[in-house]
C-alpha cells in the first residue's frame, strides 16, 4: 500500500506557500526522504512516497537555512507531526477518548463529509477541542495534541442527515456531550493525510472514511439538549439563549456544526469553518446592538496582547459604535510567504453594521465578538480598531480562535488610556514596526477619527479659532 | 393638550423619514405656534433643523409649551401603513404619555405608543459666515452626489464665480462634476470668496436622497473647511436645514 505525503501538495493553502510550483515531477534528489531516512522510522519510510518541486526554494534550503523568511520551516514542523501520527496510520480500528470534536467539511456542499474526531488516548482529551483554554500554550503543544486527532468521514446530504443513519446520528450526539466520550472508530481503509491546516478551523490528523462507528455513553450539556429538543426555537435565539447562559462559544459552535438548532424542517449539517463564523457573527452581532445603547468612554484606550508573534493593539475611540478590524502580514508569514512588503488587509462596518461578509475572512467576526463583551460588560459604547500584525514566528495557522482569545486576553489587561487620539496613536506606533502612516492609509475609521470634524467644533468657536483647531 | 392633523399622510411621512436619517430618538418642543426639532446624530457629524408653523396643520391644538420624545423609526413604522390621501392626527396623552396616531381614509385605524423620556439638551447652530450660496434644484444635487459615490465616500464641493464643483477621488478612480451657473441643475450662486470643502458622501447622500422628497428646490451654503448648510426650500410654510461638518485631511 502506498501512502503519500503530501507536504507539497495543495491539501492545505500554508503548503502552497513554499512550494511556487508543485505540480512538477517526483525528484530524484529528495532531501525530504533522506530527512525521514535519518530519523529512523523505516515503518514511515515505506509509506511515504516525497513529491517537491524542482524550482522550489525548499530544495535549496533543505529546512536549514529558512530562505522562505520564516523563524521555523514549517515543513519540518509538520513532518515531525506527521511522524508523530504514523503510528496512527498504522490501523484501521481506532479506540479511544473524543473531547469530543466533530468536523463536518464543506467541499461538495450540500454533499458533505461529516464524522468524529478521535485520538486513540485513552484518558480525558476535553482539552483537545476547547479553544477557550488553550490561551499561552506553544504552537507545538497545540498542534501536537491536534494532529493526534483521526477524523472519521461519513458522506451525507447536508439536509437529509436523517436518512443517513446511524454513524451520522451518532457523531450529531457526539457533538451535544458535555464531556470526553469513549468512542470505537473503524476506519475502511488506513487513515492518511497530512496534517490538516486552515485559517479557520484548529487543525487536526489523518483522515479515512468511516466502516463503523460505536460511541459509548454520553451525557448531553443539559442547557444545549434543551435546545436540541426544541423544534421550534429559531437557531438565532437558541445561539443567543445558550450564549447568555454562559455556555462556551466552541460548545456552540459544535452543537451548531451538526444541525441541533433551529425550526425542524430548517435543521441542516453546517461545515465546521461555517459555523465558527456563524456563531462568532450571531452573538456579536446582538451585543453590538446592545453596545449602541451604552454611553461613550471617555478617553482614548489602546489594549494589548501578543501570543504565537501575533501583536494585537486594539484601540477605543470614544464615539459611537464603530468597528474596523486590520491585519498586517510580515514577509514570511503564512499568507505571505514571498512577499517583499508587509500587506495589510482590513475591512470595517459603521454604526449600522455591515450586510456581506466580511473581506478579511473569520477572524474580523472572532475579534468583533472579543470587544463587544468586554463593551457589555463595562457598559460603555465606543468606536473599536482592531489591529494585528501577524510576525514571521507564526508558521502555521492554528483557527480564529486564534484571534478570539488574544483579542479576549487584550480586553482582560488593563488599558493604556491617552487624553488625546494623537497620544493613544503614538502609542501604537512605538509597539509596532509597522509605519503608523501606512495603517492610517488604509484604515477608514482611523481616517475618519482624524480627519471628520465634529458640528459641535463649531458651535463656540468664532471663524478664526475654528481654522486654527483645524 | 397637544393635537395635530394634517390632511396627507405622505407630509407627515417624508418629514419623519428626514428626521430618522440622522436622529433615532427625536425631542420635538411644541408650543401654540408650531413645532421644532434640532438635534445631532449621534456621532455630532450632522445636524438637522426642523419647523413646522402651526398654519401648515388642518388643525393644531397646544395649551402649553412642552417637549415630546419619541422613537422616530417606530413612528415611521406606522405612518407607512397610511395610503397618500389619508388624514393622520397626531394626540398626546399625557396622562398615560402615550402619542395616539389615528388614520382615517376608507377605514380608520387607531395605535398608540409610548413617549420617551424628553432631553432638555439646547442644541445651538454653529455660527459660521457663508461666502458660497448655491441655490440647486434637489433632483439635479442628488443626481450629482450619486455620481460622486462611484469613485469615493468623500467629496469635495468648490465654487468659484462661475460654477459649484464636485470633486471626488477614490482610491482608483476619479470624478469631476460641473454645474455651471444659470443652468438647469444650479439655479442661482453667489460667490463672495472662492471657497472649497470636503464632505462625507454617506451623510450628504442620506441627508438629500430623504428631503427630496419634501422639496423641489436645496440652497447649499458653506465656507473653506467649514460645516455645509443645506436648506430644502419646504412647499408649504416650514423649514428643513442640515448642517454638516466638513472633513480636514492633514498629513
Amino acid at each position: 500500500m502506498r501512502k503519500t505525503y503530501e507536504a507539497a501538495a495543495a491539501s492545505s493553502k500554508a503548503a502552497m506557500n513554499f512550494t511556487g510550483n508543485h505540480a512538477g515531477a517526483t525528484v530524484q534528489d529528495n532531501w525530504l526522504l533522506s530527512i525521514l531516512k535519518s530519523s529512523s522510522n523505516s515503518a514511515a519510510e515505506k509509506q511515504i512516497v516525497t513529491r517537491a518541486s524542482r524550482d522550489s526554494i525548499c530544495v535549496v534550503c533543505k529546512g536549514a537555512r529558512f530562505l522562505c523568511g520564516k523563524t521555523r520551516c514549517p515543513l519540518m514542523v509538520k513532518v515531525n507531526y506527521y511522524l508523530k501520527s504514523v503510528p496512527l496510520m498504522a490501523s484501521e480500528d481506532i479506540a479511544g477518548v473524543s473531547p469530543p470534536s466533530v468536523f463536518i467539511g464543506r467541499m461538495g456542499y450540500p454533499h458533505v463529509y461529516a464524522g468524529p474526531l478521535v485520538p486513540p488516548i485513552a484518558e480525558d482529551t476535553s482539552l483537545y477541542d476547547l479553544p477557550e483554554l488553550w490561551f499561552g500554550k506553544s504552537i507545538d503543544e497545540i498542534v501536537g495534541f491536534r494532529s493526534l486527532l483521526v477524523r472519521g468521514k461519513h458522506p451525507v446530504h447536508v439536509q437529509k442527515f436523517n436518512e443517513a443513519g446511524k454513524i451520522v446520528e451518532q457523531t450529531r450526539e457526539l457533538a451535544l456531550a458535555e464531556n470526553s466520550v469513549d468512542i470505537e472508530l473503524n476506519l475502511t481503509k488506513k487513515p492518511r493525510g497530512s496534517l490538516f491546516l486552515s485559517d479557520d478551523v484548529q487543525p487536526f490528523g489523518p483522515s479515512a472514511p468511516i466502516r463503523d462507528l460505536h460511541v459509548g455513553n454520553a451525557r448531553f450539556d443539559h442547557r444545549i439538549e434543551k435546545a436540541y429538543y426544541d423544534t421550534d426555537l429559531r437557531a438565532l435565539p437558541a445561539v443567543l439563549e445558550l450564549y447568555n447562559r454562559g455556555v462556551m462559544v466552541t460548545r456552540i459552535q459544535r452543537a451548531f456544526s451538526v444541525g441541533a438548532f433551529g425550526v425542524e424542517k430548517n435543521r441542516r449539517l453546517v461545515p465546521t469553518r461555517w459555523s465558527i463564523t456563524a456563531v462568532d457573527d450571531i452573538v456579536s452581532k446582538s451585543l453590538a446592538e446592545q453596545v449602541k445603547t451604552f454611553p461613550e468612554i471617555n478617553e482614548y484606550r489602546v489594549y494589548e496582547s501578543r501570543y504565537l508573534d501575533n501583536v494585537f493593539e486594539v484601540l477605543m475611540i470614544p464615539d459611537i459604535w464603530r468597528y474596523e478590524a486590520m491585519e498586517a502580514w510580515y514577509p514570511g508569514t503564512v499568507w505571505n510567504p514571498n512577499g517583499k512588503t508587509t500587506a495589510i488587509f482590513s475591512d470595517y462596518e459603521g454604526n449600522n453594521g455591515r450586510t456581506t461578509y466580511a473581506a478579511i475572512g473569520g477572524c474580523y467576526y472572532s475579534a468583533r465578538l472579543a470587544v463587544c463583551e468586554q463593551l457589555v460588560k463595562e457598559r460603555r459604547q465606543a468606536t473599536v480598531i482592531v489591529l494585528r500584525e501577524a510576525r514571521p514566528g507564526y508558521i502555521m495557522p492554528v483557527g480564529v480562535w486564534q484571534v478570539r482569545e488574544n483579542v479576549r486576553n487584550a480586553m482582560r489587561q488593563k488599558p493604556f488610556m491617552f487624553k488625546t487620539l494623537s497620544g493613544a496613536l503614538q502609542f501604537i506606533a512605538d509597539r509596532f514596526e509597522i509605519p503608523l502612516r501606512r495603517w492610517i492609509l488604509q484604515s477608514e475609521l482611523l481616517k475618519n477619527a482624524l480627519f471628520q470634524k465634529k458640528i459641535t467644533d463649531f458651535f463656540a468657536a468664532t471663524q478664526a479659532s475654528a481654522k486654527a483647531q483645524a | 393638550m397637544f393635537k395635530l392633523k394634517v390632511a396627507d399622510a405622505k407630509l407627515l411621512r417624508d418629514m419623519a423619514t428626514a428626521i430618522s436619517i440622522l436622529v433615532d430618538e427625536a425631542t420635538f418642543k411644541i408650543d401654540p405656534e408650531g413645532l421644532k426639532l434640532r438635534a445631532m446624530d449621534p456621532s455630532r457629524v450632522a445636524m438637522i433643523d426642523f419647523e413646522w408653523p402651526k398654519t401648515i396643520f388642518e388643525e393644531y391644538v397646544c395649551a402649553e409649551p412642552t417637549r415630546m420624545c419619541i422613537n422616530i423609526s417606530e413612528l415611521l413604522k406606522l405612518l407607512k401603513r397610511a395610503s397618500k390621501d389619508e388624514a393622520v392626527e397626531l394626540a398626546l396623552d399625557e396622562k398615560t404619555a402615550r402619542l395616539e396616531i389615528k388614520i382615517t381614509g376608507k377605514y380608520t385605524r387607531n395605535f398608540t405608543m409610548p413617549t420617551l423620556e424628553a432631553s432638555e439638551e439646547e442644541v445651538p447652530t454653529p455660527k459660521i459666515t457663508f461666502n458660497v450660496k448655491a441655490k440647486t434644484t434637489t433632483q439635479g444635487l442628488s443626481q450629482a452626489i450619486e455620481d460622486a459615490q462611484l469613485v469615493s465616500d468623500h467629496v469635495r464641493v468648490e465654487a468659484d464665480a462661475e460654477k459649484l464643483v464636485l470633486n471626488a477621488a477614490g482610491d482608483l478612480m476619479g470624478a469631476m462634476i460641473t454645474l455651471q451657473k444659470g443652468s438647469d441643475a444650479l439655479l442661482d450662486l453667489e460667490v463672495k470668496e472662492n471657497s472649497k470643502a470636503t464632505f462625507s458622501l454617506s451623510y450628504l447622500s442620506e441627508i438629500i436622497k430623504a428631503a427630496s422628497a419634501t422639496s423641489d428646490i436645496a440652497t447649499l451654503e458653506f465656507s473653506s473647511d467649514m460645516p455645509i448648510r443645506i436648506d430644502f426650500q419646504q412647499t408649504k410654510e416650514g423649514k428643513l436645514t442640515f448642517f454638516l461638518a466638513p472633513r480636514i485631511e492633514t498629513e
